[in-house]
């Protein structure tokens, strides 16, 4: 306590205002005490050349004053408590303090106190929370892991990431953050990458946009930031979810803002390659190629943790499907989204071959893909054996009758499926009584979604019955998961016909 | 969908799980769990039954709770039916948007690959027009080149000008029509972004007013709901305050009655407190005039007492001096007893006293009298110890002594012996007989022969029959020691008889060892057995066996013949003989079989027979040897009892005999010898002085003999000597004149 009253670099006039605070507690000093803390933080200077002349003032001791008293004396503790937080980034003590005051020192920091002082030092998430709240107006801290902290130097990462201009800005930003933000980044979601400065007049990137059109030959020139370092260095990383792009771009827009070079790609697929504690890989609206999405699953093959890998709104065609294929029964893959690419027939037929088998996988987009009858019914052949994937996703695939009298027969047989999207095809109206004789013999299946399939109102709403059957029973045996649900079971055709 | 059927349906299945949920569960289910389940649910269903039948009356109100219930959950049911519903159809609305953003996208995309092929025919017709008309162009050339005429050259060149711009005002139409295209597209880009920002604006506020809607429609479904449970609390909380009325209402006309039988009892107990009142009274005097009466009497009769008591008064008074004098006379008379019995207590004390002190003075005297006692017994029995060793060491060295004498006094003999012979042959020239005396065979002290034990005598016996197959006639000899009147070979018969028929002494243990071993020794062995169970041990107990059996015999023969020493033993006998006669009908039986086999035997035995002394019997049957054996026993119990003692006596040596031996050892030699051995003695003698003189002279002899040689000898070396010569006269000349 002694040594945190005393430190060797204590302003003259604070302290004489400390001792002289201590010796005389006048009420109308303590009336100034009282908001002290607050002003503290901000800067101690100002403060001590304000309260001086107050001191001075008021040396004696007025006996008459009736509101004098002496529990407005502030404890030696308060006033310790109050010095150590004035002096925290010079000297940070925090760990040696009991419980109680430790709690105090937190709620009296300031949140702007340089982060390479209360990273590794302040595990409090109040504190963290208010340096969330005063940097961002929303905060989500629930998509954080429920924590602050996390969430604080989640987002601070972030935010430097997006505004790093390669080649401008310097590298060490970032990298001097790593030892400290290490502990507790889990995830990484950036949605804008800024490609280099090419003109050394315009430093803004959005000036540069002009140049860039002019400079336009120069195309090696445009990678972006290279994330090896960085992610190597994060221990817990768990999510990487990259958008090559450019937010809010304008008119200054230009086609090379959206380039997601080769070097790019090998360089981020060395990357995710060296991270195992990697689960969630999202790589979406970068204009990712049937061989960069190759070059990028080929380093994803066999990789320890990798469970949910989204591509979606990209390039990618058939043969980018088909690595995925190859993808999906060399790892552990829990979810794979590829919606919006290219994706055609033999695409679709490779990625139903190795759906066939797989027991890993749990949920399947395909939205916005091309892959007709062709590949939807290689698909729903697949579903016939598969017992682990539960979603999928065929909206907008141009898939007509044949698919869907397969997929009814599916339907019958297939136990695990719970969500289907069969929207925007053309699978008419003898699909549609198909599919609801599929359904009437189907238990499990929770969503079915055939909007805008050209199929009769009648069999959308019979099949709309017999989801809502279905649903019931499985809340049934949510809330009584002993329970036989048989009888209820057999009762709900009778109401879907109903 | 209407509501009020999918909740029609919905109350039809909350009813069957409500009605039915103990049939759900099986009992013989494979799932464990489901098997606790369904018997728990069985037991809650019998309980409730149980309980069901007990209250009885209960079950309607119940019932109307039950329904109670039912409608809050109704109500539940369907405020969560519509929401569900709400939420459903509210999702649906918002991705309606962006369903329909994807399959205009989807169209676009047909159009967009339609109009691209359409596009690319196009460009591809046009650059074949193209490649045609350059081509055409490029042909003209060459005739332009073959041109020499410069008007026709011109014209050429003309021609081609205006194919040249031809051409290149089809490429510039193409190139129009492609960035028209672009423009259209650009717009519709432009379009495309409105519409989709629209959408977005839709989509935000449907998601608005769903969020809204679904807020107003949860807060609504929860008024109901709370309202639904309100009313049932109400409908709950009036039914039960009538209940409660009801109940107050039957309280408080039963305190009713109960109060007004109460007054009425309290007024019938009073009547009937004052009815005995009177009747308690009216006793009450009636009593009170018996007593008075009584008093009276009994005031008279005291009167009456009094007057004896004056009259009994007198008496003791008197009756107490006399009382008071004999009182004083017995003082003193105690007093005198008191003394004497304290006299008396001296006394007894000192005697007590003495009595201890004596009592005390003999046990002492009787713990040393024991104790010297017990001193005396461990020394008497040391000393019987000692004597015993004594004994011993005493008979070793008598024997020692004995044997040293007896050593002696025989050399002492053997040299009389030699010296009679020599003297008989040397000196007499008589034939000298060596005498032949009993006593000079024995050697060591001469005492009484042990007696044999019976399994020795055995042993003999069968020996002995063993070897009389060899050589007969041995056997007499050879059995000094039996009874004249047995032979070995009765002996032998009855022996193997016992043998054979008391089988039943013998431990079965030792019959199985018995088995592999010869048929004498196990003879042998068996009847060791026999005999130590029949306690005959000696020799003596052997022979009178032997007899005993042969004079049974001979008394079974002749049954009027009675020794008077088997009497007492056939009295006994006789009553076992009674016990025995049931089988005596089977012995006789057998009894045909044994005298065969007695003929048998006797004729091979019939040799011997001859020479004994007893009749030849017949032998005794085997069936009859077992009485004979107990008679046996009975007998030889009584001479056994006091035959320790003589025994003892027996161990003492009589030295009666010794002194004969010594005195038939000291005159060995018989006077008459002795008569002649002095005779000898003098004629030797006179012999002897003969011979001695003899003797005598012959050295006189001798030495006269010697001397005369020597002086020979000595005249010899004095005539040759040198001084004869030279002397006058030698003195041989001396000599020689004498000689000559």
């Amino acid at each position: 306590m002694q040594g945190a009253l005393t430190p060797p670099i204590l302003s003259g006039p604070s302290q004489s205002a400390v001792s002289n605070q201590g010796l005389m507690p006048t009420a109308s000093q303590a009336s100034n005490i009282a908001p002290q803390p607050s002003k503290t933080f901000s800067s101690s200077g100002p403060l001590a050349a304000k309260t001086k002349p107050h001191v001075r003032r008021m040396r004696r001791i007025i006996a008459e004053d009736p509101e004098w008293s002496l529990a407005i004396v502030p404890l030696l503790t308060e006033l310790c408590i109050q010095h150590i937080v004035k002096n925290f980034q010079k000297n940070p003590i925090l760990k040696q303090l009991l419980p109680e005051h430790q709690k105090k020192v937190l709620s009296h920091l300031s949140p702007d106190l340089p982060l390479a002082v209360t990273a590794n030092l302040i595990e409090d998430e109040n504190y963290w929370r208010r340096c969330c709240t005063q940097r961002w107006p929303v905060c989500h801290v629930a998509k954080h892991g429920g924590s602050w902290k996390h969430m604080f130097f989640e987002r601070h990462l972030e935010n430097l990431l997006k505004h790093f201009i390669p080649g401008t800005t310097d590298p060490s930003v970032i990298l001097d953050l790593l030892p400290l933000c290490a502990n507790y980044v889990r995830r990484i979601r950036v949605d804008q990458f800024l490609p280099p400065v090419q003109l050394p007049a315009s430093l803004q990137t959005r000036e540069l946009s002009d140049s860039g059109s002019e400079v336009e030959s120069e195309e090696p020139t445009m990678d972006h930031y290279q994330l090896g370092d960085l992610v190597a260095g994060l221990k817990h990383l768990e999510e990487l979810d990259l958008v090559y792009g450019v937010k809010d771009c304008g008119m200054n827009f230009e086609w090379n803002l959206f380039l997601f070079t080769y070097r790019d790609c090998h360089s981020l697929a060395a990357t995710i390659k060296a991270c195992h504690t990697l689960k969630i890989f999202r790589l979406t609206r970068s204009k990712v190629d049937d061989e960069k999405a190759r070059i990028l699953i080929r380093s994803l093959l066999n990789h320890p943790g990798l469970e949910e890998l989204d591509l979606s709104h990209n390039l990618i065609g058939d043969r980018g499907a088909r690595a995925a294929a190859k993808l999906l029964s060399h790892s552990h893959l829990r979810v794979l989204n590829l919606a919006n690419n290219q994706v055609r027939g033999p695409g679709a037929q490779s990625l139903a071959h190795a759906l066939a088998h797989n027991t890993n996988l749990v949920s399947l987009n395909l939205r916005l893909n091309c892959l007709e009858d062709e590949g939807g019914q290689a698909l729903a052949h697949a579903l016939q054996t598969n017992k682990c994937l539960t979603t999928l996703n065929l909206g907008g695939n141009e898939l007509s009758e044949p698919t869907a009298t397969l997929l009814a027969q599916v339907l019958a047989i297939n136990t695990t499926l719970t969500s289907l999207n069969l929207s925007c095809n053309h699978i008419g109206l003898d699909g549609g009584k198909q599919l609801l004789e599929g359904m009437s013999e189907n238990k499990t299946l929770l969503e079915f979604d055939l909007r805008l399939s050209d199929i009769s109102q009648e069999s959308e709403y019979l099949i709309g019955q017999a989801l809502h059957a279905n649903r019931e029973a499985a809340r049934q045996r949510a809330l009584n998961p002993g329970y036989l649900m048989s009888p209820i079971i057999a009762n709900v055709p009778g109401n879907s016909v109903e | 969908m209407n509501p009020s059927g999918s909740m029609g349906v919905l109350e039809q299945t909350e009813e069957e799980r409500l009605s039915t949920p103990n049939l759900e569960p099986s009992v013989y289910s494979d799932n464990p769990q489901e098997r606790i389940q369904a018997r728990r649910l069985r037991i809650a269903a019998r309980l409730e039954a149980r309980r069901r039948e007990a209250l009885g009356e209960y079950i309607d109100g119940k019932k109307e709770s039950e329904e109670d219930q039912s409608k809050s959950y109704k109500q539940k049911e369907e405020s969560r039916l519509k929401l569900s519903k709400l939420l459903l159809c509210g999702t649906e609305l918002v991705t309606n948007i962006q369903v329909a953003a994807d399959i205009r996208e989807i169209h676009r995309r047909v159009e967009e690959e339609e109009i691209k092929r359409q596009r690319i025919e196009k460009l591809e017709n046009e650059v074949k027009n193209s490649q045609d008309k350059f081509d055409e162009i490029t042909t003209k050339w060459e005739e332009g080149k073959q041109k020499h005429i410069p008007q026709d050259l011109w014209e050429i060149l003309n021609t081609q000008q205006l194919h040249c711009a031809g051409l290149i005002e089809d490429k510039n139409k193409l190139i129009n029509e492609l960035q028209q295209e672009l423009k259209v597209k650009d717009d519709q880009y432009v379009k495309d972004l409105k519409k989709q920002s629209d959408d977005i604006c839709l989509l935000l506020e449907r998601m608005e007013e769903q969020v809204k809607d679904i807020m107003k429609s949860f807060r609504q479904e929860l008024s109901h709901i709370e309202k639904a449970f309100e009313l049932e609390r109400q409908e709950l909380l009036t039914s039960n305050k009538k209940k409660w009325e009801r109940a107050l209402q039957n309280h408080n006309s039963k305190e009713l009655e109960y109060l007004i039988n109460r007054i009425k009892k309290v007024e019938d107990y009073e009547k009937q407190l004052n009815k005995q009142r009177i009747w308690d009274c009216e006793e009450y005097n009636m009593i009170k005039i018996k007593l008075e009466q009584d008093v009276q009497i009994l005031e008279q009769q005291l009167q009456q007492m009094k007057a004896t008591y004056q009259l009994n008064q007198e008496k003791l008074e008197y009756n107490f001096q006399v009382l008071k004098k004999r009182d004083e006379e017995s003082t003193v008379i105690k007093s005198q007893q008191k003394r004497k019995i304290n006299r008396l207590h001296d006394v007894l004390n000192n005697l007590r006293s003495k009595y201890a002190k004596q009592v005390k003075q003999f046990q002492e005297e009787n713990h040393s009298l024991t104790s010297e006692y017990k001193r005396l017994v461990l020394q008497f029995k040391e000393l019987q110890r000692a004597m015993r060793h004594f004994a011993i060491i005493d008979d070793e060295k008598f024997r020692e002594i004995w044997l040293m004498n007896e050593e002696e006094a025989k050399g002492l003999i053997d040299r009389a012996f030699d010296v009679d012979r020599i003297i008989h042959i040397q000196h007499l020239g008589l034939p000298w007989t060596a005498p032949d005396f009993w006593f000079l065979k024995n050697v060591g002290p001469i005492s009484q022969q042990q007696q044999k034990t019976a399994t020795q005598i055995v042993e003999e016996v069968l020996k002995q029959a063993d070897e009389e197959g060899l050589e007969e006639g041995a056997s007499e000899s050879s059995y000094l020691d039996l009874p004249k009147q047995i032979s070995a070979k009765t002996t032998r018969k009855i022996l193997m008889l016992l043998c054979d028929e008391s089988g039943f002494l013998i431990e079965s243990k030792l019959l199985s060892l018995l088995l592999p071993l010869e048929k004498n020794e196990c003879y042998l062995l068996r009847l060791d057995a026999i005999f130590s169970a029949l306690g005959i041990e000696s020799e003596d107990d052997l022979y009178k066996l032997v007899k005993f059996f042969l004079e049974y015999r001979a008394h079974h023969l002749s049954a009027s013949q009675i020794s008077p020493w088997t009497q007492a033993n056939l009295e006994r006998s006789s009553l076992m003989e009674k016990s025995l006669m049931s089988e005596w009908d089977l012995e006789q039986e057998q009894e045909a079989e044994s005298l065969l086999e007695g003929e048998e035997e006797s004729s091979v035995g019939g040799e011997q027979e001859e020479e004994e002394a007893p009749p030849s019997p017949k032998l005794i049957h085997p069936n009859e040897v077992l009485k004979v054996l107990e008679a046996f026993v009975m007998g030889l119990r009584k001479p056994r009892n006091f035959r320790a003692p003589v025994r003892m006596t027996k161990s003492k040596r009589d030295n009666s005999k010794d002194s004969e031996y010594w005195k038939a050892l000291a005159t060995v030699i018989p006077s008459s010898t002795q008569n002649l051995w002095d005779a000898l003695y003098t004629a030797l003698e006179k012999y002897h002085l003969v011979l001695t003189q003899r003797a005598k002279l012959l050295t006189e002899n001798n030495s006269l003999e010697q001397q005369n040689s020597e002086l020979q000898l000595l005249l010899q070396q004095y005539l040759h000597s040198k001084i004869n010569s030279e002397l006058q006269i030698p003195p041989t000349h001396v000599f020689r004149v004498p000689t000559k």
